[in-house]
């Protein structure tokens, strides 16, 4: 029989887009964060607080994709977050030519920290690379705490997770130590933070954790 | 939805590795893929997103992956139902593991000779 036996990476060809976003990250030393959910989890809430808590201090831009319309660019920006709005047309996720597509039209200048919100959808972002350093999930406690399990894909590859809308807490049955329970279990390593941009709740370590990646990319020892 | 976009990528591959073979192998007869169960991709779906768009290109034929749940002292746990996990190892109680069950990958392109009989 004649086969041809060399085992490949279907996504190959995203794979090697993605590495040369990597390459060319790494040589700007701008931190890459690609923001995954569910739609109505807050990535975009998320970003505002965040930037209204960094624009002063680091140079931030951001990417994001939806099906249709350019609201959550037209928030970031309103917000002082230079964006840009892909609109897929209905396909359910970004793949590393779109973000590589964006750049090129957006002309942000050099920056500290890009953050790539992604279509909102737990399942199909998590097989693409985008060239980031690492892939966050966000998981509202309005959405029940059994979704670490049915989403073992996402939750298994996000090293970093954020329980949001934490001010609800009080309202909604939702068992936090269950779902850190999860996640742990999917991904020993992971960051788990419950945050809120209500009352504020955890985004000074969200920010924390992003000053500190940014220093361990550029080989900088971060203070806290 | 994204199943096509992994079409699209296997296709790609087929194709390439049908050009580097030259006109005399190029009847394709299956092509095997390893898909896992992290890897969030839906087998019947991609089977039937092959069979839209790619059919000419052969049979699709899907190797399902599962995850381990692996604890560190007893091993692997063996008693795990498909689709649901395990927070602690039944025999220990210690925390578990999981390994493997993230491929999306193309093992094998197997081509027929050019009246359809494999070619040995």
């Amino acid at each position: 029989m004649l086969t041809t036996e060399a085992r490949q990476k279907i996504l190959a060809e995203n794979e090697a887009a993605a590495a040369e976003l990597r390459e060319r990250f790494a040589r700007a030393g701008t931190l890459v964060v690609d923001l995954i959910s569910s739609p109505g989890s807050g990535k975009t809430a998320l970003l505002e607080a965040t930037a209204r808590k960094l624009a002063g201090s680091l140079r931030i831009a951001c990417i994001v994709g939806d099906i249709a319309t350019e609201r959550d660019a037209d928030r970031l920006r309103a917000a002082g977050l230079p964006s840009r709005q892909i609109t897929t047309g209905g396909a359910c996720h970004l793949e590393a030519r779109n973000v590589r597509d964006a750049l090129a039209a957006a002309r942000f200048g050099p920056l500290d920290i890009l953050f790539i919100e992604n279509v909102g959808n737990l399942v199909c972002p998590a097989s693409f690379a985008l060239g980031e350093d690492f892939k966050i999930v966000l998981l509202s406690v309005t959405e029940g705490h059994d979704k670490p399990f049915k989403y073992p894909g996402i939750f298994s590859r996000a090293s970093v997770a954020l329980i949001t809308k934490s001010d609800l807490l009080p309202y909604v049955a939702f068992d936090v130590e269950r779902v850190r329970g999860e996640i742990t279990t999917l991904r020993p390593n992971a960051r788990v933070l419950l945050t809120s941009v209500v009352d504020e709740k955890g985004l000074e370590s969200w920010c924390d954790l992003l000053r500190s990646a940014l220093g361990e990319k550029r080989g900088v020892v971060a203070t806290a | 939805m994204h199943e096509l976009s992994i079409v699209e990528g296997l296709l790609k591959l087929v194709l390439a590795d049908r050009a580097e073979r030259g006109p005399s192998d190029r009847a394709v007869r299956a092509v095997r893929v390893a898909i896992g169960e992290l890897a969030s991709v839906e087998p019947t779906q991609l089977a039937h997103a092959w069979q839209s768009v790619a059919s000419e290109h052969g049979e699709l034929v899907v190797e399902w992956c599962r995850a381990r749940q692996v604890c560190a002292t007893c091993g692997e746990v063996p008693e795990r139902q498909p689709g649901s996990w395990l927070r602690l190892c039944p025999a220990c109680g210690d925390p578990l593991r999981v390994e493997g069950g993230d491929e999306l990958d193309l093992v094998e392109i197997e081509y027929a000779n050019e009246n359809g009989a494999l070619r040995c």
